[in-house]
């Protein structure tokens, strides 16, 4: 008895394993799920996928806080035709792999539209499971490469670096005619995005830089680069890196007598960098960017009042650009009566908008805005510079 | 010559607080026979409580400092009390232990303080001081000092008071102590303390020269003990030429290799302490059965 | 019975689970097997070897960035650079297990994941490796007839490559390379004394970290398609290590239900990040502090909770008489004058810091002979048998073993030349049970051999079928079969004892050196010892015998050398030595020398 038992044990995981194989046979799992038609009624679902913990956490919330604000606006005035926008928040923790996971999720769970994310490097990493899922996504990166994917579905709500730093080396080498420069900046995507156009910019001018040191993107010091660069007696020092590292190098630099001029992008022009670097190395950093501060015109008044009113806080260029994007997702929505997929992304790319943070018009690559102003940071302020 | 003076002085200024990291590790070590892994992430715990003194309650930096490594040394107490059973185990499970330790550590401050970290100003003014054409941040002056002070205290305490030699006899054997009169629970209780207030010292004086946030602990935790290690571990003299060499070593590899600095002060560690297990003055041999 | 079919379960849901899941969760489905993978790796190198391996997920990035590299950038096929991309884990796994050769514990610990540190510094700054913006557009592997791009199908591609793996981990474990990694893991010396080759062994267990490493990194970028720095940063790295440790880490099924477990409450919390870290650091420590052998500890301390509080067992503490050899006889005499030496000691000094613990000791071992070494506490005993054994090198002078040196060769060399020994304060495998105890020692291949794992699995098979019943058979003779299946530490002392000369004569020695092996023992306990060392001798080998037990040493050994700091005070007949008035002098306040008589007392330590 006792031996029969056993025989059938032996036999026994290969006999399950047979009649696994006779249902795989029949069947091919997952065969119902494609295809999840959704109604035409009830609420519409966009994800936002960005950093929400991590140390990049505050772009994350920063793009939330834009894109919560417009849908609350168009879901109190009755949404889309009716339908309310839903955002499912998701975090990608500031990895590019935790974001292509989310990707997923939203494309599995039927999301219309993606924000995000609010890195260059994570909207890199997704752009190519959402463009194969036809949903369309507008990002807050600005790296140069964001426009050479080739995805029809993937649009960016600020201007890309090459339009930063060439307003920048024009300001500096045709308008001020600084020749001895100098360059920082880090090898992730943003800064790496940066480095290469600001150094196309100046090479379009004939200008060399007198020191071109590249730092990692979670570097806190950088004695031994600013080092190297204060050799140089440079006039002036571009940074390309977030806002917390540009504060960091910002600070170290006058710690280590450097006397130049700090100039950037758009991060120059966050409250972030202020504190981090303090209000009294800041002052006279010169600062490339869309948006210029909350009270250029009426309507930068109206989204820091309403802002305000909503988190409490003043608002600053990301909360701004993603409001914006929100603002052209709304209109495309409404245009396709909030229908997705490739008639959703031909929708954003004929928006015509004259937003937070410059005038719309989208072209093929996915770029919306193609200007931006130099400002100068005088007693913690962007001063525009005529 | 200027570029080699300034980035010694660099590498200097962090060494000392690499130093100061390595010799929290060596008093824990050589008084409880404890390695722990979360020191690093209780430097950042003391980095934030000094920055929350420092810049949300406008107190002076010293008195800021001194605040920090009190409560800093509250929490070591509460943390001791928890990772008690793991003393006297080991190595290994101690190693892991102090891992998850630090794990939760990180995720609290991150719920406390925010993800995003926050800058502190120095408490010197940012003129650096200018001889022989080279740059000396002031702050970098005061990091030395301290950490000299420091090490001299603990110097004192550990070979010339009682107290700390009786400390000491714990580690080397704690049935031992207990049967000449020393209160094993109390002892470690207070050089965990301790060693908590020097992580606070050194976490918090690298605020305004670093950046605190919760990704602290890995600039200073792993570079601290691998200072220790170098030097020799559990031995003080080797602390500070370890976090002084350690220092020195990032700021050059940085210079040399920019963003690749990491991986050569590290490969170039691990080749040394190949040669060299027991680092430049030897393990201070806690004798465990 | 039920192993069978709690495995028959097993893969019926493994098979089946995919028609249940939706295309989301099936993509979690996949990245759990991935961590899975992985955590086997961590598994066999940190709980089977007890390599402190902090850079496992460099291992694990190696593979995924190989291959990524392989096939974006040279145009290589999936399969032939997953292949590439393996090996390619499998040196990085060597190189960075180079500082295990020379430290252990926490060094290792800090000094890999310093290592792991470089790596994911190197690839966020190398070009090659797209820097911190990674690689994008990764292929993902083709098969005929299958579409390997249905993530449907991926996972039953990842669930063959888990099987293989948990079929290849678990032979591992359970033959002759496992069993030498976990002895030594308890304990790195008494494993080299056995014959364990230490330094390959700590390499070879990094090795299969690479391997595991490798193949989980090449099944990730074919199902990410992606790689960045990211993916293989400490915060990770502590994440695998939560799942080996949370899952209980010399536990295979552990290991893997950890991964699954840690995976799943990963994607729960996914928008909750910070909790999630505050709920597997919080778990790893609540673990360590109460339950360190894991979740798959918890059934085995249950039971023993129970069975301590019910009524005990079968006394496990218990043995049997030791079965004499029938060919006792000749055992009961010295070996003639004319027989060879064996052991040769010639002005052997060893010399610690400045302090010199032997001092120009000369002294020989005939083959067939019982040599009892004594002297007083301190008098350089125990490191006499440290340098013949090959743990110590001498300062100065030579050894010969069998005619040839045995100063500066590795334990484990002279332990295949046929020296073997049992050490004073115990030194079993803890963690093996008394018949893989003494497997280790049966064990007389180089791990070199451990080659055919990969190509004649069949052979390591047979093998160890061969050594599981020489085992049996020896156990049997020092009468140990009761308690084959416990492990030492719920053994008598003298039990323990026991086991210790069984596993010293399993390596089949030519000389044994016996230290303080009556220490602890009662009176019968050290009759039976008696019978087993003439019996040992009996078959020509050479015994070397440390006791403080001055009864049996009088009564056993056919020749005496006695030791007083560092140096031979005397070397003869038993009864002549103890006569002699320095031998007395040195002896002054031991007083176990002068109670000559053949009382058999318990053995002062």
């Amino acid at each position: 008895m006792n031996h029969r038992m056993n025989r059938w044990a032996r036999i026994a995981p290969v006999a399950v394993l047979g009649v696994s194989l006779a249902v795989t046979g029949c069947a091919a799992p997952g065969g119902q799920a494609t295809a999840a038609t959704k109604p035409d009624t009830g609420p519409i679902n966009i994800a936002s996928i960005s950093p929400q913990s991590g140390q990049f956490s505050s772009l994350g919330a920063w793009e939330l806080k834009g894109v919560k604000l417009a849908v609350a606006e168009v879901n109190a005035a009755g949404g889309i035709n009716g339908r309310k926008l839903e955002i499912s928040v998701m975090d990608d923790q500031g990895d590019p792999t935790v974001a292509t996971n989310l990707a997923r999720k939203a494309v599995s769970d039927g999301a219309v539209f993606v924000f995000g994310s609010a890195m260059s490097g994570n909207t890199l990493a997704m752009a190519p499971i959402l463009a194969g899922a036809k949903i369309p996504e507008i990002t807050s990166g600005s790296s140069p490469k964001l426009a050479t994917t080739g995805s029809k579905f993937l649009f960016l709500n600020s201007p890309p670096s090459t339009v930063f730093d060439q307003t920048l080396a024009n300001y500096l080498v045709d308008t001020k005619a600084y020749k001895s420069i100098a360059m920082i900046s880090n090898n992730g995507s943003y800064g790496k995005g940066e480095h290469d156009a600001f150094l196309a910019a100046l090479a379009a001018k004939g200008v060399t830089p007198v020191a071109n040191q590249v730092v990692t993107p979670d570097q806190k010091d950088f004695s031994s680069a600013l080092t190297s660069i204060g050799q140089k007696k440079p006039q002036v020092l571009f940074i390309g890196a977030e806002e917390v590292e540009s504060g960091l190098i910002a600070k170290q630099a006058r710690q280590l007598g450097i006397t130049a001029i700090i100039a950037g992008g758009a991060p120059l022009g966050t409250p972030v960098y202020l504190n981090t670097a303090g209000v009294k190395v800041a002052e006279g950093s010169i600062v490339s960017t869309p948006y210029l501060g909350n009270d250029t015109d009426a309507k930068t008044i109206k989204f820091a009042a309403d802002y305000q009113k909503a988190y409490g806080e003043a608002p600053e260029f990301h909360g701004a650009k993603a409001y914006d994007g929100a603002e052209i997702v709304i209109k495309a929505l409404l245009a396709t009566n909030g229908a997705g997929g490739a008639k959703l992304a031909e929708a954003i790319r004929a928006v015509k908008y004259v937003g937070l943070v410059g005038t719309f018009a989208f072209d093929q690559t996915g770029i919306g805005v193609h200007a931006t102003t130099i400002a100068i940071i005088t007693n913690g302020k962007q001063i525009a510079v005529k | 010559m200027q570029i080699f003076l300034q980035t010694l002085i660099g590498g200097i200024g962090f060494g000392a607080i690499y130093a100061l990291v390595a010799l929290g590790f060596t008093l824990v070590y050589r008084t409880m026979g404890l390695v722990n892994f979360a020191h690093g992430d209780i430097a950042m715990v003391g980095a934030y409580i000094a920055t929350t003194f420092y810049i949300s309650t406008k107190l002076p930096f010293a008195v800021a400092m001194a605040s920090a490594i009190i409560c800093t040394a509250v929490v070591g107490l509460v943390i001791e009390r928890v990772l008690r059973p793991l003393e006297n185990k080991d190595f290994d499970l101690m190693l892991i232990g102090t891992i998850g330790f630090g794990i939760v550590l990180e995720a609290l401050a991150a719920l406390i303080w925010g993800a995003t970290g926050s800058a502190v100003p120095s408490p010197v003014g940012t003129q650096p001081i200018h001889i022989l054409g080279i740059y000396i941040p002031k702050y970098d002056l005061v990091i030395i000092a301290v950490a000299a002070v420091a090490t001299v205290v603990l110097w004192l305490f550990l070979d010339r008071t009682k107290r700390g030699i009786a400390m000491q006899a714990v580690a080397m054997d704690h049935e031992e102590a207990t049967a000449i009169g020393v209160h094993v629970g109390n002892s470690n209780a207070i050089a965990f303390a301790i060693g908590a207030g020097l992580a606070a010292l050194a976490g918090g004086l690298a605020g305004p020269v670093l950046y605190v946030s919760p990704t602290l602990t890995a600039s200073l935790g792993i570079k601290g003990f691998a200072a220790a290690i170098l030097g020799g571990f559990g031995n003080i003299k080797g602390a500070i030429v370890g976090g002084l060499a350690f220092g020195i070593l990032d700021a050059f590899a940085a210079g040399q290799f920019q963003g690749y600095s990491e991986l050569v002060t590290f490969v170039a560690f691990a080749a040394v302490v190949i040669v060299r297990p027991t680092g430049i003055f030897g393990e201070s041999t806690v004798n465990r059965a | 019975m039920k192993k069978y079919i709690g495995i028959a379960v097993l893969v019926a849901f493994g098979v089946l689970l995919p028609y249940g899941l939706g295309s989301y969760a099936i993509h979690v489905a996949n990245v759990a097997i991935i961590f899975a993978i992985l955590a086997i790796g961590l598994f066999l190198t940190m709980g089977i070897a007890g390599q402190i391996n902090l850079a496992q997920i460099a291992f694990f990035g190696t593979g995924a960035y190989a291959s990524a590299i392989l096939t974006t950038q040279t145009g290589l096929g999936f399969w032939p650079a997953a292949v590439c991309a393996v090996l390619a884990a499998i040196l990085i796994g060597l190189i960075i297990g180079i500082p295990a050769l020379r430290m252990q514990s926490h060094y290792l610990g800090i000094v890999t994941l310093g290592l792991a540190v470089a790596f994911t510094n190197l690839v966020s700054n190398s070009s090659f490796t797209g820097q911190a913006q990674g690689i994008n557009n990764i292929p993902g592997p083709t098969l005929p007839g299958i579409d390997l791009s249905s993530e449907y199908n991926y996972y039953y591609l990842e669930a063959v490559a888990l099987a293989i793996g948990i079929m290849l981990a678990a032979f591992v474990v359970h033959t002759p390379l496992g069993r030498r990694l976990r002895a030594m893991r308890d304990d790195d010396l008494a494993a080299s004394a056995m014959g364990a080759e230490v330094p390959v062994l700590r390499m070879a267990a990094f090795a299969v970290g690479g391997l595991y490493g490798g193949v989980a990194g090449v099944l990730y970028a074919g199902l990410i398609h992606f790689v960045a720095p990211e993916s293989f940063s400490l915060a990770n790295m502590f994440f695998l290590l939560a799942m080996v440790v949370i899952g209980g880490r010399h536990n295979l099924w552990g290991a893997l239900v950890g991964a699954v477990a840690l995976t799943l409450m990963r994607e729960a919390l996914v928008n909750f990040a910070t909790y999630a870290q505050l709920a597997y650091g919080s778990l790893v420590v609540f673990m360590v502090l109460f339950a360190p052998t894991g979740l798959a500890g918890i059934p085995s301390r249950l039971r023993s909770l129970l069975l301590t509080r019910g009524s005990a067992g079968p006394d496990s503490t218990r043995v049997a008489a030791y079965i004499p050899a029938p060919s006792l006889g000749r055992g009961l005499h010295a070996p003639a004058p004319s027989a060879p030496n064996v052991v040769e000691v010639d002005g052997l000094t060893k010399n610690f810091k400045g302090l010199r613990a032997l001092n120009g000791i000369n002294l020989v071992a005939r083959k067939g002979e019982i040599l009892g070494i004594v002297g007083p506490n301190g008098s350089g005993k125990t490191t006499l048998f440290n340098v013949l054994s090959g743990l110590y090198t001498p300062t100065e002078g030579a050894v010969r073993i069998l005619g040839d040196s045995a100063a500066r060769v590795a334990p484990y060399r002279l332990s295949l030349r046929g020296v073997a020994r049992t050490f004073q304060n115990l030194r079993l495998f803890t963690r093996l049970t008394v018949r893989e105890n003494v497997m280790v020692a049966l064990d007389r291949t180089l791990t070199r051999w451990s080659w055919r794992y990969f190509l004649w699995p069949l052979g390591v098979w047979r093998q160890d079928r061969g050594m599981r019943v020489a085992a049996d058979a020896l156990l049997e003779r020092y009468g140990l079969s009761d308690l084959a299946d416990t492990f030492p530490t719920e053994l008598s002392y003298g039990a323990q004892r026991r086991v210790e000369i069984a596993r010293a004569v399993a390596t089949n020695p030519e000389v044994l050196l016996l230290d303080e092996p009556a220490a602890g023992l009662n009176g019968e306990e050290v009759n039976q010892l008696r019978l087993i060392v003439k019996d040992i001798r009996a078959s020509g080998v050479t015994v070397l015998i440390i006791e403080h037990n001055m009864g049996l040493v009088m009564s056993l050994c056919d020749r005496v050398v006695v030791l007083a700091n560092g140096a031979v005070i005397a070397d003869g007949l038993p009864a002549e030595v103890a006569s002699q008035p320095d031998v007395i002098e040195a002896y002054l306040g031991d007083s176990s020398l002068l109670d000559l008589p053949t009382t058999e007392t318990a053995g002062t330590p």
